[in-house]
């Protein structure tokens, strides 16, 4: 079990039965009380820009898709990484695909801000173990 | 004239400013395309051999001309013009249909997957959640199902690859290597026992993802192809790592193949009669075409009911860059 009480999960993906999935799955496994789904990555950079506002930001555990229309995994990042440190230093990104494009997968890797790639079906020994990893110092 | 489209260039050799063959220099980064034909009174050696090699001439007309030979001129000429022009347009042409193949392949490797991947999770979640009763096993046989269509994508995707991307050198360790592709497979058949003995004394160059396919598939086949009543299941991994090659040899104790099955393993689609196992008949297909790639070879020797060894010698990029 995760201890971290006010830890939320935010999920971006365009595909309405992965997010309803992982909901599912993380609130089975009581990985987090919180699950905010985005089925637009735009929506979730304007809900985390809101976010200056409150006194202080939970940490976020960002799970992000790759491939989506409009806005993509990373051009997501890309936006997400002019955001104030004071958001961006609680999300922690994993990225979550079925992509076994080699170029995804290798771009992946290489962005800084990505903790933790994911394969989809996403199982929740996976994601407890990547989420255990990133709060293991905390 | 570089806003016209100008087929065929007929130049003077002597004129006040500028030689013709001066001029066809001096035009030829800007307008590459147009034939060049010299007209000259004159017949100096040294004028046709710069015509040739500095202003690219296609041919040499002699002053006062023959209609007949000009008119020939100019008609080869334009042929020749023609044919480039097709073929530009047809190498265009090509770079697009590569360029959409490419993207096809993308798209299979997402597109195709996604809804796959999101059937496996609805499986996963109704055992977390017990929601579903299923006294029959109805989703164990549909998450048969899936993953047997998902490797079917997974081989159309590596056959793409091996046969697109470029051939890439990079250093391998193959005791990694192999541990990696070895632990892909350990879960499938745990019973199982795995030798590994790599001798790589000097560094190995080669590509990584070729190689990976070629030994991804000769494990899956050796964990595959077992017999049921073995009661010591083996698969025997060497390697030989020498500054000119790499010698691999994969070694089972499984069924083994046929004799008269032997010659056809590498064609596509092939698929041997004697075993009721899954498969797509493109595994070894695809080793033989990564090997091609990046100029291997491979043996094989098999008994039929006692099993069989692939044996691949990979040349080692090593020293070419030394």
């Amino acid at each position: 079990m995760i201890s971290i009480p006010d830890l939320r999960v935010i999920l971006i993906d365009d595909n309405e039965v992965d997010l309803l999935l992982h909901e599912r799955l993380i609130t089975l496994q009581q990985i987090s009380r919180t699950v905010l789904a985005f089925n637009n990555a735009n929506k979730a950079l304007e809900f985390l820009s809101s976010n200056i506002t409150l006194p202080k930001i939970p940490p976020t555990v960002l799970l992000l898709d790759i491939q989506m229309p409009e806005m993509d995994g990373f051009e997501f990042l890309e936006a997400f990484y002019s955001y104030p440190a004071k958001i961006k230093s609680q999300c922690h990104v994993i990225m979550v695909s079925s992509s076994l494009d080699y170029g995804d997968l290798s771009r992946t890797y290489a962005n800084p801000m990505v903790l933790k790639l994911l394969k989809k079906p996403l199982l929740a020994s996976e994601l407890k173990s990547a989420i255990a990893e990133i709060f293991k110092d905390m | 004239m570089k806003s016209i489209d100008v087929h065929i260039i007929i130049a003077d050799q002597k004129m006040p400013v500028s030689t013709g063959v001066e001029f066809f220099n001096e035009i030829k980064d800007t307008l590459p395309d147009p034939m060049r034909i010299l007209l000259t009174g004159y017949t100096d050696v040294e004028d046709i051999i710069d015509a040739i090699n500095k202003g690219h001439i296609f041919s040499y007309i002699k002053k006062p001309w023959d209609e007949h030979e000009l008119h020939r001129a100019i008609n080869n000429a334009f042929e020749i013009y023609s044919t480039r022009k097709q073929l530009k347009e047809k190498i265009l042409e090509l770079e697009k249909i590569n360029d959409e193949l490419n993207r096809f392949i993308y798209s299979t490797s997402h597109d195709l997957r996604s809804p796959l991947m999101s059937v496996l999770g609805i499986i996963n979640l109704s055992r977390l959640d017990n929601s579903v009763t299923d006294p029959n096993g109805y989703l164990n046989m549909i998450e048969a199902c899936i993953l047997k269509l998902d490797g079917f994508i997974q081989k159309i995707i590596e056959y793409y690859r091996n046969s697109r991307l470029d051939v890439e050198y990079e250093k391998i360790d193959f005791e990694h290597l192999i541990q990696e592709c070895i632990g892909s497979f350990r879960h499938q058949n745990t019973s199982i026992q795995f030798q590994v003995n790599v001798d790589q004394p000097v560094d190995f160059k080669g590509d990584t993802f070729r190689i990976s396919v070629i030994l991804n598939n000769l494990i899956s086949n050796a964990v595959k192809y077992q017999k049921p009543d073995e009661s010591n299941p083996k698969v025997i991994l060497s390697v030989k790592v020498e500054p000119h090659k790499a010698t691999m040899s994969i070694e089972d104790n499984g069924i083994g193949i046929l004799s008269e099955h032997l010659n056809n393993i590498f064609k596509m689609f092939f698929r041997s009669k004697n075993n009721n196992k899954p498969g797509s008949g493109i595994g070894l297909y695809i080793v033989k075409e990564a090997l091609n790639k990046i100029g291997g070879t491979i043996n094989v020797e098999s008994k039929y009911g006692e099993g069989t060894q692939f044996e691949i010698s990979i040349p080692n990029r090593n020293d070419f860059d030394s």
